[in-house]
C-alpha cells in the first residue's frame, strides 16, 4: 500500500474501507458476518466462501453456511463460523 | 416490512447448476439483482430472486453456463390470477366488503349509561321522538343538538356526554345527586311550627321565632310550638310592631304509637313440576321468528335468554336470538306453622322498625304480641318512641293583621 497515501487518509482521518477500498467485515458472534466492499464471490461450499477483495482475499470456513442475501454492496454470511482467513 | 414488500411485488425461488454458479452470482450483483436465502446442496444452488429480476436471468445464464429451474413460485402476482379465476367468490368477497362498509353508515345500537332517575324506556322514547333510533344514519345524527336537547328536556340531568363509537351511539349522563332544592321565598308574612301530632316535649332547641311551649308540655296535635311573630317592644313594653320569621327549631316528642302487620295463615306457593319445554326465536330490531308452541302447558312461566348476533366488537347490529324454557308449574296452598308465622312477621316488624330508625325515630319501648284472628295472624306492636315534631305553617293574615291591629289599639287605649 502506498505509504503516502496511507498518511495523507490518517491526517485526515478519513475512513479507510472507502478510501482505500478495504474488505469491510462485521461479525456478530460466529453465527453471523456482514461483507462490504468485495468484488464477488471467488468459491461457495457448505464449508467455505471465498470472497475476492480489492487488495485480497477473504476466506470463512465453518458448516451450514449460507448466504442470506447478496448485491452488489454487502452481502450477510450466516452459519457456523470458525474461522476468518486473509489470503 | 421487507418481506410483505417481497411479497407483494412476487419472487420465485430457482435452482441453479452448471458450469460456474458463481460467476453467476457474481454477474447477478453486477447488475443489481438481489440474490437471498442462498443456500448450497453438493453441486445445486438455490436462491430466492425477485420475479421482475427473473426475466434478466436468460442472458446471465447463457454467458455462464449455468441452468435455471424454477422450484417455488411466491407472492401476490401468483395468487391474484388465481384468486380472479373463482369470479363468485370475487363477488362474494366484494359484496361482503361493501356491506360491511355500507352499515358503517348507520347507528345500531343505542347506549345509555349513568341514568338512574331517567329510565332506559324514558330515554329511548325521548330519543324516538328526536328521530334518533337504531338504522338510521350516522351522518343525520346531529350529537351537540342532541346533547342540549337531553340537558333542556330532563332537569336533573347535569352533565350529558353522546359519541359514536364505531356504530354504537353512546350516551353518558350525570344525574344530579343532591336534591333539588325549591328556592326559598322571602316570606312576608312568616310561618309558625305547629305540631302533627300529640305527646310529650323531651327536648327543644329553638334557632328563629318565640317559643310556645317548653320541655316536659304535652302537647296536642295542631297546636303552635313555636310562633312566627316576633314582637318588638316600645321602652315602656308596649308591642310596637311585629317582626314576621320563618320558625326554626329542633324539637323532639315522645309519644305512643300503634303498628299492626297481618299475615293470612295460607299461602301459595309455585311447585314446578320439573316438565320443561325449550323454543327459540330470531329477532330483527322489532320483528320477531319464533319457533315456538302456543300453549306449552296449563301453567307455565317462562325463562328467557337472548344473545345479541356480536361480529365484530364495534359494529353492532339488531339481531338477536334467544332460547325460551317453559316450566310448567303447580300453584300449591300452605298453611304457615306457628314458628313460620312468628319468624315471617318479626322479620316485618324488625324491617319496620329500621324504617323509623332511617327516619330519626328513637324507639324507647315496644310491646310485640302476636294473636290469631279468624283466618290469619296478627302482631300488634305498642310503641313509645321519641321523634322529631313540627311542621310550618303560614301565619293566618288576618291572624297577624288582627294581633298587630289589636297591639296597636292596645298602645292607643294605654
Amino acid at each position: 500500500m502506498n505509504p503516502k497515501k496511507e498518511k495523507i487518509i490518517e491526517t485526515f482521518q478519513l475512513p479507510k474501507d472507502v478510501c482505500l477500498g478495504a474488505l469491510r467485515v462485521t461479525l456478530t458472534g460466529n453465527s453471523e458476518a456482514w461483507i462490504e466492499n468485495y468484488r464477488g464471490i471467488l468459491e461457495y461450499t457448505g464449508t467455505m466462501i471465498l470472497l475476492q477483495g480489492k487488495k485480497c482475499q477473504v476466506c470463512f470456513e465453518g458448516t451450514r453456511l449460507s448466504i442470506d442475501y447478496y448485491t452488489n454492496e454487502d452481502m450477510k454470511i450466516s452459519g457456523h463460523i470458525t474461522c476468518v482467513r486473509y489470503q | 416490512m421487507i418481506a410483505f414488500l417481497k411479497y407483494i411485488k412476487g419472487y420465485v425461488r430457482i435452482r441453479i447448476w452448471g458450469l460456474s454458479p458463481e460467476r453467476f452470482m457474481n454477474l447477478c450483483s453486477n447488475r443489481d439483482i438481489l440474490l437471498w436465502n442462498i443456500e448450497k446442496d453438493e453441486d445445486i444452488y438455490t436462491m430466492c430472486i425477485s420475479l421482475k429480476a427473473f426475466y434478466q436471468l436468460r442472458p446471465i445464464a447463457r454467458k455462464t453456463g449455468t441452468r435455471v429451474v424454477i422450484l417455488q413460485r411466491v407472492g401476490l402476482p401468483f395468487f391474484v390470477p388465481v384468486i380472479l379465476s373463482r369470479k363468485i367468490f370475487c363477488l362474494g368477497l366484494i359484496l361482503c366488503v361493501a356491506f360491511w362498509i355500507g352499515s358503517s353508515y348507520f347507528v345500531w345500537d343505542i347506549e345509555c349509561s349513568g341514568n338512574y332517575q331517567i329510565t332506559d324506556d324514558v330515554m329511548m322514547t325521548f330519543l324516538k321522538e328526536q328521530d334518533v333510533k337504531v338504522g338510521m344514519l350516522k351522518s343525520k345524527l346531529d350529537i351537540e343538538a342532541l346533547e342540549k336537547e337531553i340537558r333542556r328536556s330532563f332537569n336533573e340531568v347535569t352533565w350529558t356526554s353522546a359519541k359514536l363509537n364505531g356504530t354504537k351511539l353512546i350516551i353518558d349522563m350525570k344525574e344530579n345527586d343532591v336534591p333539588l332544592i325549591p328556592a326559598i321565598k322571602e316570606d312576608q308574612g312568616g310561618k309558625n311550627l305547629i305540631a302533627q301530632y300529640d305527646g310529650t316535649i323531651v327536648s327543644m332547641i329553638v334557632r328563629n321565632g318565640v317559643p310556645k311551649v317548653a320541655i316536659g308540655d304535652v302537647i296536642t296535635k295542631g297546636c303552635v310550638l313555636v310562633e312566627g311573630m316576633i314582637p318588638i317592644y316600645n321602652e315602656d313594653t308596649t308591642v310596637r310592631e311585629y317582626q314576621y320569621v320563618t320558625s326554626d327549631a329542633d324539637i323532639f316528642v315522645r309519644r305512643k304509637m300503634t303498628h299492626q302487620e297481618v299475615l293470612r295463615f295460607d299461602y301459595i306457593k309455585k311447585e314446578y313440576t320439573g316438565r320443561e319445554k325449550a323454543g327459540y326465536y330470531f329477532r330483527l330490531g322489532e320483528k320477531e321468528i319464533k319457533f315456538t308452541m302456543e300453549r306449552p302447558f296449563l301453567v307455565y312461566d317462562s325463562l328467557i335468554k337472548e344473545q345479541s348476533l356480536r361480529v365484530l366488537k364495534k359494529l353492532d347490529i339488531p339481531v338477536f336470538f334467544g332460547q325460551i324454557t317453559y316450566r310448567e308449574y303447580q300453584n300449591m296452598e300452605y298453611r304457615y306453622s306457628k314458628e313460620q308465622a312468628k319468624e315471617l312477621l318479626l322479620q316485618k316488624i324488625n324491617k319496620f322498625f329500621a324504617t323509623l330508625e332511617e327516619k330519626g325515630v328513637h324507639i324507647i319501648e315496644k310491646n310485640v304480641r302476636i294473636e290469631t284472628e279468624v283466618d290469619q295472624w296478627v302482631l300488634n306492636a305498642d310503641l313509645t318512641v321519641e321523634e322529631a315534631v313540627g311542621e310550618l305553617i303560614e301565619i293566618p293574615m288576618d291572624d297577624s293583621m288582627e294581633n298587630g291591629q289589636s297591639s296597636v289599639e292596645a298602645d292607643a287605649v294605654e
